[in-house]
């Protein structure tokens, strides 16, 4: 028996998941519904196979997923997501979990996944392939960000105005004003709320 | 904001108010005189002769520039001199320092406080001065000098051209711009910006058409809005309509005149081909008017006036304030835009996070189960009854969101009873759903609440009551939903085991319940202990919009 441990938040899918392992190769040996608690229960519990979810609180699957990677008896992991970003996608085939699965696809797909990591394979959703490249493809085209860019970038994302912005900077507040519209056009976006929301990806970080 | 009559004969008319308050002087010396038997004192012809000849002065002057800005600012310093030249005669030929007529060199200090600045006001009040203690000194002596009303009325003279010179100085920092206040009030959101300031602008200088052009993307070229006739129209222009950066310039394109202010205040006039772009005014229809610089924190252009019944050389200062305000209108607009921007982009991301945690998930748990019932070699009556849990939860998430999607298509705001209504019919299916006994009351339920809360709040009631069962176990929750102040305010009791695992470990916590919170500015406080926990969460009521 593979014993399997569940990280989900959401109770629908953590129940749906309980009850597909039910009566099948699989051991459910715990749920978590946090980062930090599918941590503690992976340290507690010693599973072969952990099915962890992306979005989470307390931690992301991929905080989890990080951590994992520089323990050594690390269970192999299933990454089970409804949707990831960008960011996300490169961030996941950087850490190369032994499965990926969307939530969305059909659910048969998870178990013969399953069933390749368990035996020693790497499988990945067609789907999440697919977004991988294209999330890589879009980065390699992604405009190179001057230092003072990214400073500016990081600064609206974290909700500064533009005065507060110039003062950090120590320019004019029209300096900061210049700068940004040539950011929007450079970057694509229309406004600072977007830009904001894409300031992660923009600056990989 | 229009205004009519003699206030708006007046109105930006400094030069028309010099020239009336010139000639009514003018007059009222020569009446003076003429009535009182001992004046002129010292030679009567000569002091007859300058009077009428000023008063014809005063006339023509005052003909000449009424509706003339040009002349009005070319004859501005001639005139100047002339006043103080004939007040100074007129004063001495009326008894010297002692003359009744005296306090009429205010018209001098005042029209130099009027139409220049401090400096001007300052000069022509030293001038005066020293005239006046040239007459004292040239009368000292004589039998008819009185040291005491010599130095009062010397007094009066300084602390008037004190207070003149104040104002002048206080001119140049008065602004006419109406403030936020009144831009809030007058502008409709839906109109452009672009035709609202310009509007603005030809409201307050009276101007039957105008245009406001800004310089596009490339620099090169001009586009905007043309208002003639009350009509607007879009306009494009290839070439800068003033040929140097200035404030403001005031043309005539017929006379070949351009009349705008050299940096140490003075005039400058100008051929009108040196200093504006004559062919493409004359395309606009445009043969008489001003044009001022428009900046605003992203933009810059122009904004023209023309068929100006009232232009005057006071629009030299009126012009740079009206380009201001066009700028802060622009600006205005850009402010709220990215605002609403911000809302509705706050909004999308809500809408998609909570669709995503609900429906998707959903959808995504229940094909599980349909995968697990399909593999299963369960018995019939076990099939059958997963097939019912399943048909149940199917019908329960439809309601779910039925009430999300009539939630969105509210308005913007819906009575808190309404939303204590569906609070209840919610409270049923999850106690259906995790076999618990769920109420919900309200303490007070005659407020308005915006849709953005009635959502957080069905969402944290979802997840306050799987929290209470998964982690606590409990077999009874109890709602209660009400409004403190100016926030909404979530109460929910159960008498589970509180967040500690009733096999030890670590304290669980409420981190999605959480998280919701932080997003919606709100706060949640928890208090818990075996067989009884009580969580209370607040939310701003304002800034929640849809």
């Amino acid at each position: 028996m593979t014993r399997v441990l569940i990280a989900d938040d959401h109770p629908m899918i953590a129940a749906a998941l309980e009850m597909l392992l039910r009566g099948s190769d699989y051991e459910l040996v715990g749920r978590a519904r946090s980062g930090a608690e599918a941590l503690n229960q992976v340290q507690r519990l010693k599973p072969d196979l952990l099915l962890l979810d992306v979005n989470m609180p307390d931690g992301s699957g991929l905080d989890v997923l990080k951590q994992l990677r520089q323990s050594r008896r690390a269970p192999a992991t299933v990454l089970l997501t409804a949707g990831m970003d960008d960011v996300q996608l490169l961030t996941a085939s950087v850490l190369e979990p032994e499965g990926m699965v969307l939530k969305t696809s059909d659910p048969a797909l998870l178990l013969e996944c399953m069933e390749q990591v368990r035996s020693g394979q790497h499988c990945i959703d067609p789907e999440i392939a697919e977004r991988i490249d294209k999330a890589k493809e879009k980065a390699a085209r992604a405009p190179s960000l001057t230092p003072r860019e990214r400073e500016l970038i990081d600064l609206v994302r974290q909700g500064l105005r533009n005065r507060d912005i110039a003062a950090q900077l120590g320019v004019t507040e029209g300096t900061v004003k210049v700068y940004l519209h040539a950011i929007f056009d450079k970057v694509g976006v229309d406004n600072r709320t977007e830009l904001a929301m894409r300031a992660g990806e923009l600056l990989g970080r | 904001m229009t205004v009519s009559g003699p206030q708006s004969m007046f109105k930006y008319q400094s030069g028309r108010v010099i020239a009336a308050g010139r000639v009514m002087l003018a007059f009222l010396f020569l009446l003076s005189i003429w009535l009182d038997q001992s004046q002129p004192a010292q030679a009567p012809a000569q002091t007859y002769a300058l009077l009428l000849s000023y008063v014809l002065f005063a006339i023509g002057l005052a003909a000449l520039t009424w509706r003339n800005w040009w002349l009005d600012a070319r004859l501005a310093a001639p005139s100047h001199f002339i006043d103080m030249a004939v007040f100074t005669g007129i004063v001495f030929s009326t008894n010297g320092y002692t003359s009744p007529f005296f306090l009429f060199f205010i018209l001098p200090l005042l029209s130099a406080a009027i139409r220049w600045g401090w400096r001007e006001t300052t000069l022509t009040a030293t001038a005066l001065v020293l005239l006046y203690f040239a007459a004292g000194l040239l009368v000292a002596g004589t039998q008819s000098f009185e040291l005491q009303r010599f130095i009062v009325r010397s007094g009066h003279l300084v602390i008037l051209s004190a207070i003149l010179i104040w104002f002048g100085i206080h001119q140049q920092f008065a602004r006419l711009f109406f403030g936020l206040d009144e831009l809030d009030r007058r502008l409709a959101r839906d109109d452009d910006p672009i035709t609202q300031a310009l509007a603005f602008a030809m409201d307050e200088a009276r101007a039957g058409s105008g245009a406001l052009l800004l310089r596009s993307n490339d620099g090169q070229r001009f586009a905007g809005t043309r208002i003639t006739k009350g009509t607007a129209h879009p306009l494009k222009v290839a070439q800068p309509l003033m040929r140097e950066p200035l404030p403001v310039v005031l043309f005539d394109i017929e006379r070949d005149r351009t009349l705008s202010r050299r940096n140490d205040g003075w005039h400058r006039f100008l051929p009108a081909w040196k200093l504006v772009n004559a062919d493409a005014l004359r395309e606009l229809g445009a043969r008489e008017g001003l044009i001022s610089e428009v900046r605003s924190g992203t933009l810059q252009g122009c904004l023209l006036l023309w068929d100006m019944p009232d232009l005057s050389v006071d629009f030299l200062e009126l012009g740079r304030e009206l380009g201001r305000d066009a700028g802060a209108v622009i600006d205005h607009d850009a402010l709220l835009s990215a605002i609403e921007e911000g809302a509705a982009a706050r909004t999308r991301l809500s809408l998609a996070r909570d669709v995503h945690d609900s429906v998707v998930q959903f959808l995504a748990g229940a094909a599980f189960r349909v995968e697990a019932i399909m593999r299963g070699s369960r018995a019939h009556k076990q099939l059958q009854s997963d097939l019912m849990e399943l048909k149940r939860l199917l019908i329960e998430e439809q309601g779910e969101i039925r009430t999300f999607v009539s939630a969105l298509r509210r308005d913007r705001e819906l009575e808190l009873a309404e939303a204590v209504e569906e609070l209840k019919s919610l409270a049923r299916r999850l106690g259906r759903q995790w076999s618990v006994e769920c109420r919900v009351d309200a303490t007070s339920d005659d407020a308005s609440i915006p849709i953005r809360l009635q959502l957080d709040l069905q969402q944290l009631l979802r997840e306050a009551v799987a929290n209470a069962v998964r982690h606590g176990g409990a077999s009874r929750i109890d709602v209660d939903v009400g409004i403190d102040e100016d926030r909404l305010r979530l109460e929910v009791k159960d008498n589970g085991s509180g967040f500690l695992p009733a096999n030890g470990g670590t304290p669980v916590q409420p981190w999605s319940l959480k998280e919701r919170v932080d997003r919606a500015h709100g706060s949640l406080s928890l208090f818990s202990e075996p067989g009884c926990t009580n969580l209370v969460i607040t939310l701003p009521l304002a800034g929640a919009g849809a």
